[in-house]
């Protein structure tokens, strides 16, 4: 396979949207900073459950409890035994993306529709039995969860945004590397003929497991940093309606691409913020982002074909020129 | 004892609710092969427009079943024509996507003029009929139980004994045979799919009459659990569907006894996957074979 090279302007674009977000916090206030940190966390779930239903073909409506396990190990840890965030940070995802392998395990070998309401009823399973058991406290949630701390102080919000910033950015460049290696081709593979590729000689089933522990690890970093951001967690925040919030950033951005989920995140949950109107009308928002992503984008925004814009085709020229000969 | 026999009474009455929203499922399922995930918003739409008959214009049992039947066959006919005939060719995980949007769609727009508070509906035949050994059962359970048992009993009649139910029934073996052989396809999943809306209308209906309370939000939870009902039984069946519905019915009201009430949600959530695990047909569905 030859590799795509950037054109100097798309890696001059890239910089700058680096820079942009690097000077954050200094152009907006902490307001705006705290919708960017809950922007980084969905761009975490969106191209985590990407991977599911976009590359493996795994229709996960789940997802949520894995974000939930991980939210909840990680605040548990941190205020009934004072372990540093660190350790809570990687048990969350580690415990996560264990219950992510016994989910698979049950339900993987099933089939398209009955993974996706088998996933939702253990999604719901997990949030209902953390809503009644005892050691979670119940349906109080867990309070006081603290910030991390580093220098011997606790972390500010501001150093907390260029965390956020710098996992988001690594798991970015690590999705992009994973769907470009051999997994992420097998993966593919799978996903458009689960037939084919077991008569190929792939263990379908193996695969399957992988996307979806690697995934589920993923939902559950991005719960432990909700629950340490938010500092007080709920079970009630863990309800259906978040996983069908992240399948519509990815159905919206584009399915089975890197670039899609991310912008359907940040659309989706900038909008609301941006039009102050649309703020009540959030999850009528999410339905109609749904319904249009399919029927009149089945591909995404990422998919739409921009360049019957004419200025809009003009631009990309311009990033396209020199990469287009290379190949 | 007689607790049992009080459990067993609510439990074949919110069967009922359960095996009218299973066999709404079964029957989407059957004639296109998707699941609609937006039926839960229908039961609610159901439920609102008995609610708006009740309340504006005279408190009639009767009548607000017909209006439900009415609600739920025309959303579900409009729906159909407007969006779903479109991706029908599309994957079954695309289509899934677009009724979770419409269900969200749908559930909004109603919260948005209907409000998102939780209305009372009035009580109809609340006089209690009789009481056997301390088994309360009152004539609103009788009422239902029947009008439950009436509305599956003429779907039997109309899927297997009319022509329009023979087509049903075609389509749903193999719609491209189906074309071929001279059926309107696209008239018959039509019918099917908006008798499937009133079944759900229906059901939201006597969902809220026998709770007395309406709200925007009521159709989700019923909605899911009635899909665990139709797995139960099997999807791909229409009497396994009402046997399904039933026996969850019966099944959650023994497990709130047994568990506390907090876990009533799990149980029909860990039934469903049971079954998809061991029998993943459902208790009376036929095995499909995927040929290559």
């Amino acid at each position: 396979m030859t590799k795509k090279k950037l054109s100097p302007a798309a890696l001059v674009l890239l910089l700058a949207v680096l820079v942009v977000l690097a000077a954050f916090p200094f152009i907006f206030n902490s307001y705006l900073l705290q919708v960017a940190v809950y922007c980084g966390i969905y761009i975490m779930l969106a191209v985590s459950l990407n991977l599911l239903i976009g590359y493996t073909g795994i229709f996960s409506m789940g997802h949520v409890g894995f974000y939930c396990v991980g939210a909840y190990t990680s605040a548990l840890l941190a205020t009934k035994m004072g372990m540093p965030f660190i350790v809570c940070f990687l048990a969350g995802g580690l415990v996560a993306a264990f219950f992510g392998a016994l989910v698979g395990f049950a339900t993987l070998r099933l089939n398209d529709i009955f993974i996706a309401f088998a996933t939702m009823g253990l999604g719901e399973i997990i949030r209902i039995v953390i809503q009644n058991a005892t050691f979670t406290n119940g349906a109080l949630g867990v309070t006081g969860i603290p910030m991390p701390e580093w220098f011997g102080r606790p972390m500010n919000r501001v150093e907390f945004y260029y965390m956020v910033l710098i996992i988001v950015v690594l798991l970015v460049f690590f999705t992009y590397r994973l769907v470009h290696s051999n997994t992420g081709r097998t993966w593919m593979t799978i996903r458009d003929d689960a037939n084919a590729a077991a008569s190929l000689g792939i263990n379908v089933f193996r695969y399957k497991m992988q996307a979806m522990v690697i995934s589920c690890f993923v939902a559950g970093l991005a719960g432990s940093l909700y629950a340490t951001f938010v500092q007080y967690i709920n079970a009630s925040n863990f309800t259906i309606s978040v996983s069908t919030n992240i399948i519509a950033m990815v159905a919206i951005g584009g399915m089975g691409t890197v670039s899609g989920p991310i912008l359907g995140a940040v659309i989706l949950q900038i909008l609301p913020e941006a039009i102050r109107f649309l703020s009540n009308y959030r999850q009528l928002m999410f339905g109609a982002a749904l319904v249009i992503s399919i029927m009149f984008a089945p591909k995404g925004l990422v998919g739409l074909n921009w360049k019957r814009i004419k200025p809009i085709a003009k631009l990309c020229a311009l990033f396209e020129s020199k990469s287009g000969k290379e190949e | 004892m007689t607790m049992i026999v009080q459990q067993l009474v609510n439990g074949i009455t919110q069967g009922g609710l359960y095996a009218l929203l299973a066999i709404s499922y079964a029957l989407v399922y059957g004639v296109m092969g998707m699941v609609n995930f937006s039926t839960g918003s229908i039961y609610m739409l159901g439920a609102v427009g008995g609610w708006l008959i009740c309340h504006f214009f005279i408190e009639s049992f009767f009548l607000s079943v017909a209006v439900g039947f009415c609600v739920g066959f025309a959303v579900a006919f409009i729906l159909e024509k407007l969006a779903f005939r479109s991706i029908r060719g599309a994957s079954r995980i695309s289509s899934l996507i677009c009724t979770i949007g419409f269900s969200q769609l749908i559930n909004e727009l109603v919260a948005l003029t209907f409000g998102k508070a939780t209305k009372g509906m009035p009580s109809f035949f609340s006089r209690e009929l009789f009481s056997i050994a301390g088994v309360h059962i009152n004539l609103l359970q009788v009422v239902l139980v029947l009008t439950v048992v009436v509305i599956l009993i003429a779907l039997q009649i109309l899927v297997y004994k009319t022509r329009m139910g023979l087509a049903i029934r075609t389509v749903s073996m193999d719609n491209k045979a189906a074309g071929l052989m001279g059926i309107n396809v696209d008239q018959t999943i039509s019918v099917a799919f908006s008798l499937a809306g009133a079944c759900a209308a229906i059901a939201g209906l006597a969902g809220c009459v026998y709770y007395r309370s309406v709200s925007a939000y009521m159709g989700w939870t019923p909605g899911i659990k009635a899909f665990s009902a139709a797995v139960f039984g099997g999807l791909s069946s229409m009497p396994g569907a009402i046997l399904g519905g039933y026996l969850m019915g019966i099944i959650e009201n023994f497990g709130v006894q047994i568990f506390s009430t907090g876990y009533r949600d799990v149980i029909s959530f860990f039934v469903m996957i049971v079954f998809l695990l061991v029998r993943p047909q459902g208790l009376m569905g036929k095995k499909k074979i995927t040929k290559v």
